[in-house]
């Protein structure tokens, strides 16, 4: 059984990367942690603790044992999900966040949604008009986009659209009284829940403009690596037999050349979704709305490290998971990498 | 007499470059950015920092070309001076990282299996991380400050020239010229650092550009977020920071810095772009 052993081997790889990627993420942590101006325990207490308050967390910390054994209860602590506690909301960080993901994943979903609906169809025709007029508009578009910051851009558009033009909402993410009961979190997803249309209707109205900031952030890459892609597709020999047996133009490019130049592409937008979760702290702000990134950064504002900390562990991880498991998926939906992992290493 | 002879040798260097007008384009602006970086401070008047709150969020006018601020500061002259600490920071960041993977690459490519398999797979966990998150733990965890941002996107930003230095290094190592240095009995130090070394830089002269590109983008959103540079710093990033409150009603205040960032980022960018084409022209097919 070469084929299952393949499988399993590349899967162990894949896995053990991923296992010490997250260690090595903890550590990064923990020397942050342990970067911190002034005495932890302090930190850890807040600004106003007692003399008491500050022993008893140094005891719960384990601070006056050896770094050595700090870092491997602090590894422990970490495995049982303990990411520390914030000193704003005196809630366990894990806590504070996983109330919040939902709506970071509601605009990370919609982003990435736009993100391949505007990157896909520009990418093809400027592939296929390549040298001609779209495609020099859109590399220059692509290059421009590229080098615009996130948040500038949420600002301006926000100012033009919401505020001038008045075509969408500014900030929130709902209309006051048009919100569904909170089941998940994220406001589309419970207006689906209790089946209130105007509810999902307003819910995306307000995720629109957010939504399309953070995949005008990603789809520069997703345009760039489409076309290059879609130009060495273009020149097989197997596209010019379609277009000799008589395909039109669409038909070729969309069943034939397509197909055969997504997987780049596929493979790009899954590691685009993790590093969306970490992009959300440029625009979640901007547009007040709740959510993972909303959170470090009002962790930053107040001084609250122990948040950032683990907003950093937190989203860390999910990245780490996201790309563990596009790795997985690209397994099985492309054959080549199968037959390719069966000459060992690829790299 | 002279102009018979100079002609031809103008002409031949001129063909040796042939840049195109668009590639004049991108160098003029990254030449007029960096004098503005140099010397665009040196005429900048005393006002800078100060506030003249009878003179706030006026538009742009004659006196105050971009307008001022809510602190009644010329927005303009502001720009100029953020230059000179977004570009001087840019260029260190990418300098010291860019050490630290000459460094790594340099250990891994010379030194033993085990050692080259261990900084491979650190380097791996560093490609592996989102950058600018972890960077914002680092800065958040010094203290914010336009200092920590800088260390912190200095340690986190070299896995990619470590990665792409160690191979080129290696294959550097299989050229005729080492054996025939090992041959002559050179040391191993003076082989990596004298012929192998000064041999694989290549990559980073066509990375830089580009590297310094992204860093200005990186450094500014670190410190909206407020990682980086602090207020009244005249740091583009934490100038939109404190300014996106006057969006609605004083728009330059913001518009300003954020068109100064995209158009350094873009600058830088395309001259990467530029020198990578140059250095392997089979990249212009795409």
């Amino acid at each position: 059984m070469p084929a299952f052993r393949a499988y399993a081997w590349f899967l162990a790889r894949r896995l053990g990367l991923a296992l010490l990627t997250l260690w090595g993420l903890a550590t990064l942590v923990f020397l942050m942690i342990k970067l911190l101006p002034g005495d932890e325990a302090q930190m850890a207490a807040g600004a106003d603790a007692s003399a008491a308050q500050i022993e008893a967390v140094r005891q719960r910390l384990g601070l006056d044992a050896p770094v050595i054994v700090q870092y491997v209860r602090f590894l422990g602590r970490l495995l049982h999900g303990d990411l520390g506690t914030s000193n704003v909301t005196l809630q366990p960080v894990l806590a504070d966040l996983e109330k919040v993901l939902p709506s970071t994943l509601e605009l990370v979903f919609f982003a990435m949604f736009f993100n391949l609906l505007i990157a896909i169809p520009i990418g093809v025709i400027a592939a296929y008009r390549r040298g001609g007029v779209f495609d020099g508009a859109s590399r220059i578009g692509a290059v421009v986009l590229g080098g615009m910051p996130a948040f500038w851009l949420a600002l301006v558009l926000q100012y033009v659209l919401g505020s001038l033009w008045r075509v969408v909402p500014i900030s929130g993410q709902n209309s006051f009284g048009n919100a569904a009961p909170v089941m998940s979190g994220a406001p589309t997803l419970d207006a689906l829940l209790a089946g209130n249309a105007a509810s999902f209707v307003d819910g995306m109205y307000h995720v629109l403009l957010p939504a399309l900031v953070l995949a005008a952030l990603f789809s520069t890459q997703i345009f760039r690596t489409l076309r290059a892609a879609l130009l060495g597709v273009l020149r097989s020999d197997f596209i010019i037999a379609v277009r000799a047996k008589g395909a039109t133009a669409r038909h070729m490019l969309v069943r034939h050349a397509l197909p055969n130049s997504l997987n780049p592409v596929l493979t790009l937008a899954g590691t685009q979704a993790g590093a969306m979760i970490g992009s959300a702290v440029l625009v979640e702000t901007v547009f007040a709305r709740k959510g993972i990134g909303a959170y470090m950064f009002n962790g930053v504002a107040q001084k609250d490290t122990f948040a950032v900390l683990g907003s950093v562990m937190f989203i860390g991880t999910a990245v780490c998971l996201v790309n563990l498991i596009v790795d997985i998926l690209q397994l099985f939906v492309d054959p080549r990498i199968r037959s390719a992992q069966f000459g060992g290493r690829t790299q | 007499m002279s102009q018979v002879i100079t002609a031809p040798v103008a002409a031949a260097s001129r063909r040796k470059f042939n840049f195109s007008a668009f590639e004049y384009f991108v160098l003029t602006l990254v030449v007029l950015l960096l004098a503005i970086a140099i010397f665009g401070p040196l005429f900048a008047p005393a006002s800078v920092f100060k506030s003249d709150i009878g003179n706030s969020l006026m538009p742009p006018n004659a006196a105050n070309w971009l307008g001022t601020d809510d602190q009644g500061r010329d927005v303009f002259w502001r720009l100029i001076v953020g230059a000179r600490t977004t570009l001087l920071s840019s260029f260190l960041v990418v300098t010291l990282y860019s050490l630290i993977g000459v460094a790594l690459a340099t250990i891994a490519a010379a030194g033993p299996r085990w050692l080259d398999e261990a900084l491979m797979r650190l380097t791996d966990i560093g490609l592996a991380l989102p950058g600018m998150i972890v960077a914002l733990g680092f800065a958040a965890a010094m203290g914010p400050s336009l200092q920590s941002a800088i260390i912190a996107m200095a340690i986190t930003g070299w896995p990619i020239t470590a990665r792409l230095l160690r191979g080129i290094m290696r294959q550097t190592i299989e050229l005729p010229f080492v054996a025939g240095a090992q041959v002559l009995g050179v040391s191993k130090w003076r082989l990596m650092t004298k012929h192998i070394l000064p041999n694989s830089l290549d990559v980073l002269v066509v990375k830089w550009a580009g590297d310094i590109g992204t860093t200005v983008l990186v450094l500014a959103s670190l410190s909206f977020i407020g990682v980086g540079a602090q207020p009244p710093s005249a740091e583009w990033g934490a100038t939109i920071a404190s300014a996106r409150g006057y969006v609605s009603s004083a728009w330059w205040t913001v518009v300003a810095p954020g068109a100064a960032v995209a158009i350094t980022s873009i600058a830088f960018g395309l001259l990467g772009d530029m020198i990578q084409i140059r250095r392997n022209p089979s990249l212009r097919e795409n």
